[in-house]
């Protein structure tokens, strides 16, 4: 068995979050990997639908919740179109996990704010449930999520059940024009949701994912408001093949997604050339 | 390990035919039935060819331009996969030139990078290289900036120069001395190390001074000028064929893809890719983050004299000038490298 062949994986539920988002609950068929199958939050891994070839996503479950991972994407290409395809039963590929985690034990004790927009809010959620699973290691928890429309928003029974929670200040938000009738969230741009809802930086960690355009704007409001750069976390994406340091597509200049990332701290980020 | 031996001609001849009747894989720089010189197997030594430099590397032997990593047969909604066979025949190469050797050994860092890459170093234990000390190179060869030479032993388990009736053997791994234990016969007295001299000497002085040997203020360069003129200048002469990374015996970047031969089984492979073309990098959204042929020639730049250095400490290159001679538009490496050590050393940016 070399590095690049995958564990196999059972579907066991398929969930439409869009219209054209899914995500897939995958368990592992070896018993043995199910039980000694270990992650942190924020890790990656490859996907495989066999004949369609490999993906790459984060693992959007929590590695609280042994036995399965979770991966939500948009179909956009090749695999992702075989992986829309894919019915519960059937079996596909996941070599894994790959890459750097948040630094949950550095966050225990701390504040912690979510900010997602879109697709982007998978690898947060993951963090997410990693915090909620051990509420008591953190303080006050808030989470910042954005969608273009209303329709775009993912995830919606589980920002139901995070919104009905007291011990979470969750804003949903939607892009102006993208609410209907009955949407009782937010309107307007995430960066403006997060300085509307004015989390405090003392003791504070941020977890900020989504389209360029929203980090770009969000960090500003965070540093602004007194978060420094080193506690403003982000992950990244790049094409891949391995995922572990060897097909050489995901660097970015120096440093490498699979291996440095894909969690990087908005102080890294601001390091990095002009290749992303 | 620094011992040596000799070897005559006439033993080389024998040892070759040794090896195939014990059923040892042999392969050298051997004439192709269009005339041209690749690596490729042989059935005697008369067929290798000592003067020219193959037109491919010794990279093929290690990380083939298509390899499958594993099958898989669809039941239903179940699929088995099945492995392929993790052992490799054992190989000589004979021939080897030392630039070709040496990035053999270079490229050992990335496949051992906290992951071993099993098929590589699966072909590297089964595979003895024996090279030849190269007999002098042409104007795109630059092997003494990047800290090798025409003699340099690395990546080699055994190195020959030609001395009187044979070979001076310079055994430099244990799986060298193996080879030499195993065929006694073949080996023995002959003209020293000062019969070689006047050979590398001559071998050394071809190449030398083709490109400064000065890896370090490249690399500081290269990683002080991310944004830089320069890159979009060298990248207009570029078609983004890639023909430079095929033909390079460090490029290693690959891609791994599906090849269903039914509907129901197929093969999962990995392939020779290169980063000179757009689709490398570029995102199923659409998203390319290296979006023009700029950031590709610098990315490729960049790696073998920049990145790989830094996480690594050595050159992802060994200058056997196999990109600028592949080229179809002229790019050449030793005039990139003497640009940019002239841009480094304020004398201009003339080649």
């Amino acid at each position: 068995m070399n590095v690049y062949q995958p564990f196999r994986v059972r579907v066991e539920e398929k969930i439409a979050e869009t219209a054209d988002t899914q995500t897939l609950k995958l368990r592992f068929l070896d018993e043995d990997v199910a039980k000694s199958f270990d992650f942190k939050a924020g890790q990656f891994g490859e996907y495989s639908v066999f004949g369609a070839g490999e993906c790459t996503f984060c693992i959007a479950s929590s590695p609280t919740r042994k036995g399965y991972i979770e991966c939500s994407f948009k179909t956009v290409g090749k695999v992702t179109n075989a992986m829309r395809d894919v019915e519960v039963g059937d079996v596909m590929g996941f070599r894994g996990p790959y890459g750097n985690a948040f630094p949950m034990e550095k966050m225990h004790g701390g504040n912690v704010v979510f900010i997602a927009g879109g697709i982007g809010l998978a690898p947060v959620r993951c963090v997410i449930w990693n915090v909620l699973d051990e509420r008591d290691k953190y303080k006050d928890v808030t989470i910042v999520y954005g969608a273009r429309t209303v329709a775009d928003l993912v995830y919606k029974r589980e920002l139901e059940d995070w919104g009905k929670r007291p011990d979470v200040k969750l804003w949903t938000t939607v892009d102006p024009g993208g609410e209907t009738p009955d949407w009782k969230g937010s309107v307007g741009f995430v960066p403006a949701i997060v300085e509307k809802a004015a989390p405090k930086a003392d003791n504070s960690w941020a977890v900020v994912c989504g389209p360029p355009v929203m980090i770009k704007y969000t960090i500003p409001v965070l540093k602004k408001m007194g978060f420094t750069e080193d506690r403003i976390l982000t992950t990244l994406e790049n094409r891949m093949k391995c995922g572990i340091g060897k097909c050489g597509r995901c660097n970015i200049g120096p440093v490498y997604v699979c291996k440095d990332g894909p969690v990087f701290t908005a102080q890294e980020m601001a390091k990095l050339p002009n290749e992303f | 390990m620094s011992t040596t031996t000799f070897i005559r001609t006439g033993d080389l001849k024998g040892l070759v035919a040794d090896l195939r009747a014990a059923g040892v894989g042999v392969a050298g720089p051997a004439r192709t039935s269009d005339g041209a010189v690749d690596y490729r197997s042989i059935t005697a030594f008369d067929d290798v060819v000592l003067d020219a430099q193959p037109r491919n590397s010794l990279k093929q032997f290690f990380l083939p331009p298509t390899e499958p990593l594993f099958k898989y047969q669809r039941k239903g909604s179940d699929v088995a996969i099945l492995e392929i066979s993790a052992t490799f025949p054992p190989r000589v190469i004979v021939g080897a030139r030392p630039c070709d050797a040496a990035a053999v050994d270079v490229l050992d860092h990335v496949m051992n990078w906290d992951y071993k890459d099993e098929p590589w170093f699966g072909r590297r234990e089964a595979t003895t290289i024996v090279t030849f000390a190269c007999p002098g190179g042409d104007r795109s060869c630059f092997c003494t900036a990047v800290g090798l030479g025409p003699d340099a032993t690395r990546g080699s388990d055994l190195l020959l120069v030609p001395a009187g009736d044979g070979y001076y053997v310079e055994v430099v791994t244990e799986k060298g001395k193996r080879l030499v234990d195993a065929y006694p016969k073949r080996f023995g007295a002959g003209a020293g190390v000062d019969a070689t001299l006047s050979y590398r000497e001559k071998a050394r002085a071809s190449v030398e001074g083709h490109v400064p040997a000065r890896p370090d203020v490249i690399r500081q360069w290269v990683q002080e000028h991310f944004e830089d003129p320069f890159w979009a200048d060298i990248s207009l002469r570029c078609h983004g064929c890639g023909g430079c990374a095929a033909a390079c015996p460090t490029c290693h970047c690959f891609d791994i893809v599906d090849e269903p031969e039914t509907l129901t089984e197929g093969t999962r492979r990995r392939n020779w890719d290169t980063c000179q073309t757009s689709v490398f990098t570029a995102h199923a959204s659409g998203h390319n983050p290296r979006a023009d042929q700029c950031g590709r020639c610098r990315q490729r730049v960049n790696h073998k004299f920049a990145i790989y250095p830094a996480r690594f400490n050595d050159i992802l290159c060994t200058g056997c000038g196999r990109c600028a001679r592949t080229c179809p538009a002229g790019q050449d490496v030793t005039e990139i490298l003497n640009r940019i050590v002239a841009m480094a050393t304020g004398q201009g940016g003339a080649a």
